[in-house]
Order: C-alpha cells, then sequence, then structure tokens
C-alpha cells in the first residue's frame, strides 16, 4: 500500500478533485494545506515551486491533472478501458478550457477590465464551453447521468468541483443547462460524496 | 485491429505528436488534412466544431492531449506504469504550459505588439518554463536522455513537436538547456522518427 501525502493552500481549488477521489475510494491520505504566509518557506520543497504536489512513497508528482489522472487510475475511477479513459480526458480537457478561459477576468486587477472580462466570460464563453460539455456527455454517457459510461469517474468530479466554484460566482450560470445540472445532482448524492462535502473544511475557494 | 482516422489541418499543430505516435508505433491511420477553406465545410462534423479529432471505430474523440495519450497508450509509448505514466503525464502538462505563452504571439495582428509580445515570451517567459522541463527531465529521466524512465515516451514526442515552433521563430530558445537539446538529438535519431521526419509533408505550421 503506497502512500500518499498532497501539499496545496488551505483551499479546494485545483486540488480538490484529488481530495474528491480519494474521499470516494474510501483511501487515506496525508492532507498537507498551507495557508498563503506558510507557502513561501515550503515553495523549494515544490519541483517546480508550484502546488499541489503528490508524494508518492516519497516521489514528487506536480501538475493537478497528473495527480488527479494518477490517483483515479489507481482507485478505478478512471474509465474502464483505454478508449474510455480516453472519453473521460477529453471530458476533463474541455472542463479546464473552462478555467483557461476565466483565468484572465480572475487576475484582472484593474476593477472596470475584470468586471468586462468576467461579464464576457459569464455572457458568452461559458455558455460555449458548457454546451460542449452536455455535447460529451450525451455522445459518452450510454444515456446515464454521468460524462462515460454509466459510471462515475473522475471527470463527474472535476465538473462537481469547477460548477460549485462558477456558481459561487455567478449563481445562475447552470440555469440553462440540464444535464450538467442533473450530472452534478447524481455526484452529491453519492454516499461517501454527501458525506465528505459534510465535513470538509469550509475554505474561500 | 481498430480503424483510426485522424482529422486536422494540414499541419503540425496540436495532431503532429499524434502522428509521430503513429510513426514510431509503425501504425496504419487514415491522415486526414484540410485547407483553411476545406474546414469550415467539416466543422459541424466535430462534436466541439474543432480538430484534431480522432474516430476510432467509427466513435469520435476530440481533444489533442486525450487523442494523443490514448495513441500512447494503446501502442506502449505512455510511461511503463500508472507511476511512470503520471510522470509523463506531468511533463506533458509542463510542455502545455509553455505553449500557452506562445500562441498569442503569432495571432497578434499589430505589428509593433507583436514583436512585443514575441520578445517578452522568448525572453521572459519560456526559459522558466524550459527550466522547469530540465528538472523534470533531471528528476524522472533515470540519467538518461529521455524524459521519464530511460525509454522514448510521447512526452518526448510532444516536446520536440512544440520546440520546432519555438525554433522556428527563434532559433537560439534552446542555448541554454543543453539537457532539452539533448533530448531531442536522441528523439530525431530513433529510425522510424528519422524516416518519419525525412517523408512528412512540409507545412507552414
Amino acid at each position: 500500500m503506497p502512500s500518499y501525502k498532497l501539499s496545496y493552500f488551505n483551499a479546494r481549488g485545483v486540488a480538490e478533485v484529488s481530495r474528491l477521489i480519494f474521499a470516494v475510494a474510501g483511501e487515506k491520505f496525508e492532507d498537507v494545506r498551507y495557508e498563503r504566509d506558510q507557502w513561501p518557506a515550503h515553495k523549494d520543497e515544490m519541483p517546480l515551486g508550484q502546488m499541489p504536489v503528490l508524494e508518492v512513497d516519497g516521489v514528487k508528482l506536480p501538475q493537478s491533472a497528473a495527480i488527479a489522472r494518477f490517483l483515479a487510475k489507481q482507485f478505478h475511477l478512471a474509465g474502464k478501458d483505454n478508449f474510455e479513459q480516453a472519453q473521460v480526458d477529453a471530458v476533463v480537457d474541455t472542463i479546464y478550457d473552462i478555467l483557461k478561459a476565466w483565468m484572465p477576468s480572475r487576475l484582472e486587477q484593474d476593477e472596470a477590465k475584470k468586471e468586462a472580462l468576467s461579464k464576457k466570460f459569464f455572457g458568452e464563453e461559458l455558455p460555449k464551453h458548457l454546451q460542449n460539455l452536455e455535447t460529451l456527455g450525451k455522445l459518452y454517457s450510454n444515456g446515464g447521468h454521468f460524462f462515460v459510461g454509466k459510471q462515475l469517474t473522475w471527470a463527474d468530479l472535476l465538473f462537481y468541483n469547477f460548477g460549485q466554484l462558477l456558481t459561487e460566482f455567478e449563481a445562475d450560470c447552470l440555469n440553462n443547462f440540464s444535464w450538467l445540472q442533473k450530472n452534478r445532482a447524481e455526484v452529491e448524492k453519492q454516499p461517501k460524496i454527501a458525506e465528505y462535502l459534510k465535513n470538509r473544511p469550509r475554505t474561500q475557494f
């Protein structure tokens, strides 16, 4: 049994999908969380000076998507064969496309510019990406509520997490996307996930 | 034996890593290439209205990284176990991070702005990412020239093809990165790759 240590900020962010994977799998891990002022002292310990980092039996792995995919494969949440795993990866990449499109408005310092970028993101860009996700869900889900193959995979967990973040900023943003809303409802009904969501730390993002 | 059809523009771009994987594996595929004026007629055929798309026995898969990882796993170029595959994924994500800032410099229409963005990218941004890639290569390369585990994986093929795009704009960009230069030299020495590079179409991008 390998030992797992996940290091990140005290936040959900891009590490939360991995915490959800551990929770669904019922697997133990060391959940290291740094506050903003603690992080500089540890930056040099990380291969790329960034987090999250997963340490597996002492070997460090950076990059949140690589970490989550590794854990999903370890715990049978990645898709049941190579082609299903590819479908999961395609959904995952489409979810990360949303995050990439959102970043400029999140990082913009000028308030007026930030508001304009945010309006454009939520008004024009996000709906296109959400439409793409519904297209893939309907293409790969075999008629079920999960993105791929009638089973919970890390694609559902990743969308669950980012869906929460998006609705925290814009409560109505999923209103026109009933397939995606049903998908998230199905995820939070899973007993191990419901339990985890009830007990996890409350953080700003 | 599945049938494979890869659809993209008539260019290297985000599909070339998959073409390299087929070449190394010695596997046949239908290599569909659209010129810019042909593409609009086919856009609606693609799940997300984008290319590349890989069709496997008639089922379509979008997203260039998902496609490449699927093919790499099919043909044993993805890493020999789950953790090695995770290291390969971490390198791939870091290569992708390196390439993100490059795209805006290519599409900027204002000549003065384009020159400024390009200078900033090659002068400040890219070197940081290349340093990160050398860090991972030395961490995971087991003392060899390939990124992970002393074996050619799709991480090496992806770096090979994206670096060619950078070198096309800034010939000296790898001069301070001898590990990465050796890695690319090792890739192009592989007989199947040398053969493929000699015979592939010469395209603008």
